[in-house]
């Protein structure tokens, strides 16, 4: 029910990756040809954005176009942010200070370091689909999941 | 039974999903449905042990799918997959399994009452609405012992061995039934106590070129209860 628009300004030419955004069109899912530098714009549009721009992997990145235009919008608007992962811009084990400032961290298999300096609202993990022995082998120790539930809160 | 081929034909040419998504979502909906309807507390047998009995095409798939994730809800699955075909698809998710610790029986328990002893549910993965013809061994033994268990019996889409259509009236009469994407012809001469309906991924613009009609899934919830 909810009215999804995407931004996604690179475009992996990985099929798997093709194949999703496929998906997504044949969906009628809009894909925004630019982001919005105006604030407002977005506070206006939406009422949550969800912050897929970097992952764990990212070193790089960061610093080069056109992820730090955009991390410099998200840093200013009011509407909520819930963060994938790792708030895009963050170090992946420091945090990040004067970085975005995400409500709501879904932490994917298990919390990542960084998640200790997140200050949001709601932190959930998403990760039962970890084998047992894996959840052993890195000492990942995750709470119970209620139910049939795919997330739970920390 | 050609409509749902035709809906699956989209979902993989036009939309482009990949066999895996599909196959994830839809085992992943018959292990919620289950819990849902046979939740662990409710076995008499010690464990909640779920015997899946997986056939040789993708709906065996979807079971192998299903027994993980039944582990993942605190279910004891033993999966029972004589035809394994050869792919990439089947043996990585026969791989998973095992890794979890998922037993993979040696051979098919004689008899009917071997199975009520040991298994308070057993998951029939075998055929599914692609199925046409005869029943070919080692199936029509299992069917047979099948038809004699008095323990509950989830059927994935179709009862196995029931004509997509028009059903079986001798055949297996199975106490759930997960119908996937939406309910086949023969769903409507399922006589058992539950029918959920799983596989929420056929978009919005696909159910209308097809008519489906579907009732509202509840909220984030992946399955439905029909009845």
């Amino acid at each position: 029910d909810y009215e999804p628009t995407i931004f996604y300004p690179k475009r992996s030419p990985d099929p798997l990756y093709r194949d999703f955004t496929t998906q997504c069109e044949k969906m009628d899912i809009p894909f925004l040809s630019y982001l919005p530098t105006e604030v407002q714009l977005i506070n206006d549009a939406y009422n949550a954005v969800v912050d897929a721009v970097l992952g764990a992997e990212a070193e790089v990145a960061e610093g080069t176009e056109p992820c730090a235009a955009i991390l410099a919008t998200l840093k200013h608007i009011r509407i909520p942010i819930v963060s994938l992962d790792v708030p895009s811009g963050w170090d992946a084990e420091a945090g990040g200070s004067g970085g975005i400032s995400p409500d709501v961290l879904v932490s994917l298999a298990a919390p990542k370091e960084c998640a200790r300096r997140f200050l949001g609202r709601q932190h959930f993990v998403a990760g039962r689909f970890l084998p047992y022995d894996v959840q052993r082998k890195f000492e990942l120790n995750p709470p119970e999941y209620p139910g049939t539930e795919c997330v739970v809160a920390l | 039974q050609e409509e749902a081929q035709a809906i699956d034909q989209e979902l993989f040419t036009e939309y482009k999903f990949s066999v895996d998504q599909l196959m994830e979502l839809a085992g992943l909906s018959c292990a919620t449905a289950i819990a849902k309807a046979y939740p662990p507390s409710s076995f008499t047998t010690s464990q909640p042990a779920v015997l899946v009995v997986c056939g040789p095409g993708n709906n065996g798939g979807d079971g192998l799918v299903c027994a993980r994730h039944l582990k993942m809800f605190g279910y004891q699955p033993t999966v029972y997959y004589p035809k394994r075909p050869s792919k990439p698809l089947f043996e990585g998710l026969t791989t998973q399994c095992k890794k979890m610790d998922i037993p993979f029986l040696p051979e098919f328990p004689a008899e009917a009452a071997f199975i009520d002893e040991l298994y308070g549910l057993v998951v029939d993965a075998i055929f599914g609405f692609s199925f046409k013809g005869a029943v070919r061994e080692p199936f029509g033994s299992i069917l047979s012992t099948l038809e004699r268990v008095t323990v509950p019996i989830a059927s994935i889409d179709i009862p196995s061995g029931w004509d997509v259509e028009k059903g079986k009236a001798d055949g297996l009469q199975p106490d759930m039934l997960i119908s996937l994407t939406a309910p086949k012809k023969a769903a409507m001469h399922f006589t058992g106590r539950y029918h959920f309906l799983g596989g929420r991924f056929v978009p919005p613009a696909l159910q209308e070129k097809y008519a489906l009609n579907l009732p509202a899934y509840p909220s984030t919830d992946c399955v439905l209860q029909l009845t």
